[in-house]
């Protein structure tokens, strides 16, 4: 294996927890605003909950090989060929992703605090850092996000208690008013960044307890959920439907509003620490899959050599991906949630899981 | 030997880059803006006033007194005209040795002219600009924003530092950036903001009285209340008394009335606390809201001699009281409403929050359907306290 790295199913769950949460609070909440308005927060929870369907789906298909990532098992279930196919395109998918984590973390930083500094140099510096921390493995990921995402998550209802000031909570009602499609087409969206909780195909082998992946996929999910909702409670009840669906960045919003006393405010720094520590793991745990996926495809015992260059090239697409952060929202909301879902997220793990139902593969789950 | 070589590379590697980046923008090379108005120039451009602070002078403690050789002025005021905020802005800059920094504005003056031309075109600026807080006090001046701004404080640094105290501490309506923009936003809703004008106020005492005979002050004197985005006129000192208990946004203040059984002497209640509930009624042709407002209020000065500590007494001052407050709500009702056809009153968000499916069609014409509307105000007084005193201390009849 080329990997010999044991999570617990704790760090397990916080990286799966991470994973989604550090989008979701850059994306999520001004695209739901502007489909369900100040019904968003249902739309969260809709999300959530066809979320946990997809982790448990993802846990389901590892736990049938589990000593096997989502490189690996495609091989045994459709046949070599087909198999390695499948496992290229999802090293694909975590490149991709990789990059466009990339490309945001740049973007937010160069948008609110650095508007002349090139985006391409914020990136090259994470790069650097993240070649680092992948070269080390899966656990010096994990770990590290055991101290960054309490971190976050702590940050984010100290900000919701001192924003506390400036909310309405009337500005939930009425709710159901725009009516039930628009909620849908919100937790549709919300939905596929719940999604890379599919992510965990390729943690299951590495978790302690691999029959505990679905307890895994269900503990993140729940986590992120939780407190992404009280993210978007505060930037509705804060800003209303309106401006929540203008902002580009809602969340730093709501941090920024705050101001007690003339003497506790500017507290953007905060959102900094959350959404670098963040994107930070996450991107890291990206490369990691991509790299330990090109390894186990390509049947190489030893997936580190490959680390340089992926992260060489997941950088150069971060910067070739969208020309700017306007083209980049676009993709984020309208085109991502189709593709994501149909795709890598739902549709395939799905076909793979009724193949190797239909042909009896893989071990019964224990 | 290459380990310890690389672990050094590595410590100094930081030192270059934690240095500094690209967007590095040290204190001496800003021009810090304290506030900010913006009119409309003759030829119908924007005409942009910034006050910008003069740090020197604010370290130098110019306040400290005496030290007349080193006073400094601590303000410069600055305008430049352009086709949009922005455009104003950056011909500002040209002329400034300094890079304009936003991130301590505190006000927003939105000039009398301006503000009726329609701000929908100058508000977008402050609130896309990472740089302009969502928390910036937004007010409409009577006459130019430009004057406004040219104004000092006698008690605070800066007029715009004044102001900001004045609104935050309730003098009036107060409004920031970011509700100004929701209330432009909301079909239910109509934007209010206070007016500030310059006033002669005081008389400045001290070394430097000589100098400084002709003072005004920027103060806040009402409320400007807007139709959509155009400003449709203003409520006085008591109408925003009015204004504000129908918003639910009364903190504090003072109710003068006639003592109950002398109605020639006049007794002042301090509120301590109100409530306000707007609930919305429709059967399909009149809307119909039902306020019920009601507070606590302490005695607080009392110019007759009666005693005001029996029950029935204190029943007729709290009569007497919420008569008070009806009438400065209805008149405020009666000048928004009547004179302006506009909503101010979130009226129309509880309307939407309890008849959702009603609003779809009235919301594009709430403010016509405002008009029309029925509003029942009751109010319910309470006494509660009548200070360190229970009657007057001296009873002589003049």
């Amino acid at each position: 294996m080329a990997e010999g790295a044991k999570v617990s199913s704790r760090q397990g769950a916080f990286l799966m927890a991470n994973v989604i949460f550090s989008t979701l609070i850059i994306f999520v909440p001004t695209i739901t605003a502007r489909h369900a308005r100040q019904d968003a927060w249902i739309s969260i929870i809709l999300a959530a909950g066809a979320g946990l369907l997809v982790g448990l789906l993802a846990a389901a298909l590892g736990r049938r090989f589990p000593d096997q990532t989502i490189f690996e098992y495609p091989a045994e279930i459709v046949g070599r060929w087909a198999g390695k196919l499948v496992g290229l395109l999802y090293v694909w998918w975590f490149l991709h992703l990789a990059a466009e984590s990339f490309r945001v973390f740049g973007e937010f930083l160069v948008a609110i605090f650095m508007p002349e500094t090139p985006v391409a140099v914020l990136i090259v510096l994470g790069a650097t850092g993240g070649v680092y921390a992948v070269r080390h493995g899966l656990e010096v990921i994990t770990r590290a996000n055991e101290i960054f995402l309490p971190l976050a998550f702590v940050s984010v209802v100290v900000i919701f208690i001192l924003a506390a000031g400036q909310m309405n909570f009337q500005r939930l009602l009425p709710v159901a008013d725009v009516g039930a499609v628009q909620v849908f087409k919100g937790a549709a969206v919300a939905l596929s960044y719940f999604g890379e909780i599919a992510a965990i195909a390729v943690l299951v082998p590495y978790l302690n307890k691999p029959r505990e992946a679905g307890q895994v996929a269900v503990a993140g999910v729940l986590a992120s959920a939780a407190f992404f909702l009280l993210v978007m409670l505060g930037i509705l009840t804060v800003y209303g439907p309106d401006l929540a669906g203008a902002y580009v960045f809602p969340t730093l919003n709501e941090t920024r509003i705050i101001s007690i006393a003339n003497f506790l405010e500017r507290l953007e720094a905060v959102n900094i620490v959350i959404w670098i520590t963040g994107a930070y793991v996450k991107i890291c745990f990206y490369l990691w899959a991509a790299a330990l996926g090109s390894a186990q495809v390509l049947a190489l015992k030893d997936y580190r050599p490959l680390v340089l260059p992926l992260v060489a090239v997941a950088v150069a697409m971060s910067t070739m991906l969208h020309p700017g952060i306007l083209e980049l929202l676009d993709f984020r909301w309208m085109v991502w949630p189709p593709y994501a879902l149909s795709t890598f997220e739902l549709g395939v793990p799905l076909l793979l899981l009724v193949t190797a139902l239909a042909r009896g593969k893989g071990g019964r789950p224990a | 030997m290459s380990k310890r070589t690389a672990c050094l590379l590595l410590l100094v590697l930081p030192l270059v880059l934690l240095g500094g980046c690209w967007s590095r923008q040290e204190m001496n090379e800003l021009a810090i803006v304290l506030g900010a108005g913006v009119d409309r120039a003759p030829d119908g451009r924007v005409r942009l006033t910034l006050q910008l602070a003069r740090p020197s002078a604010f370290a130098g403690g110019a306040e400290a007194g005496g030290g007349t050789a080193a006073k400094q002025n601590i303000v410069w005021v600055v305008s430049e005209t352009g086709d949009t905020v922005y455009e104003a802005e950056r011909n500002l800059a040209l002329k400034l040795s300094r890079c304009i920094y936003w991130g301590h504005d505190v006000i927003l003056v939105i000039g009398e002219e301006m503000a009726r031309g329609g701000v929908r075109n100058i508000s977008n600026f402050f609130m896309r600009n990472p740089q302009t807080r969502e928390t910036i006090w937004v007010l409409v001046s009577k006459g130019e924003a430009k004057k406004l701004l040219e104004s000092h404080s006698e008690l605070e640094k800066t007029s715009a530092q004044s102001v900001g105290f004045l609104v935050r501490n309730r003098a009036g309506l107060s409004v920031i950036l970011k509700d100004f923009q929701m209330a432009l936003a909301s079909c239910g809703t109509n934007p209010a903001a206070p007016r500030v004008e310059l006033q002669k106020l005081g008389q400045p005492q001290g070394p430097g009285m000589e100098e400084k005979l002709q003072h005004e002050e920027a103060v806040i004197t009402g409320t400007g209340v807007f139709k959509d985005d155009r400003l449709a006129g203003w409520l006085d000192t008591s109408e925003t008394r009015g204004l504000l208990w129908l918003r639910g946004e009364v903190r504090k203040g003072a109710i003068t009335i006639p003592s109950p059984g002398q109605p020639d002497k006049l007794i002042s209640l301090s509120l301590v606390r109100g409530k306000t509930r707007v609930e919305p009624e429709y059967d399909g042709e009149t809307v119909r809201f039902n306020v019920n407002l009601s507070f606590e209020a302490d005695l607080l000065e009392q110019q007759s001699t009666e005693d005001l500590t029996t029950p029935e007494k204190v029943a007729a001052v709290e009569m007497a009281a919420a008569e008070d407050v009806f009438r400065k709500c209805a008149d405020a009702l009666e000048k928004a409403r009547g004179e302006y056809g506009t909503d101010v009153f979130n009226f129309g968000e509880a309307f939407h929050r309890k008849y959702k499916k009603e609003w779809k069609v009235l919301k594009d014409c709430w403010n016509e359907e405002f008009a029309k509307a029925e509003v029942n105000i009751a109010v319910e007084a309470h006494l509660r306290r009548s200070g360190l005193l229970t009657r007057r201390a001296s009873l002589k009849q003049e």
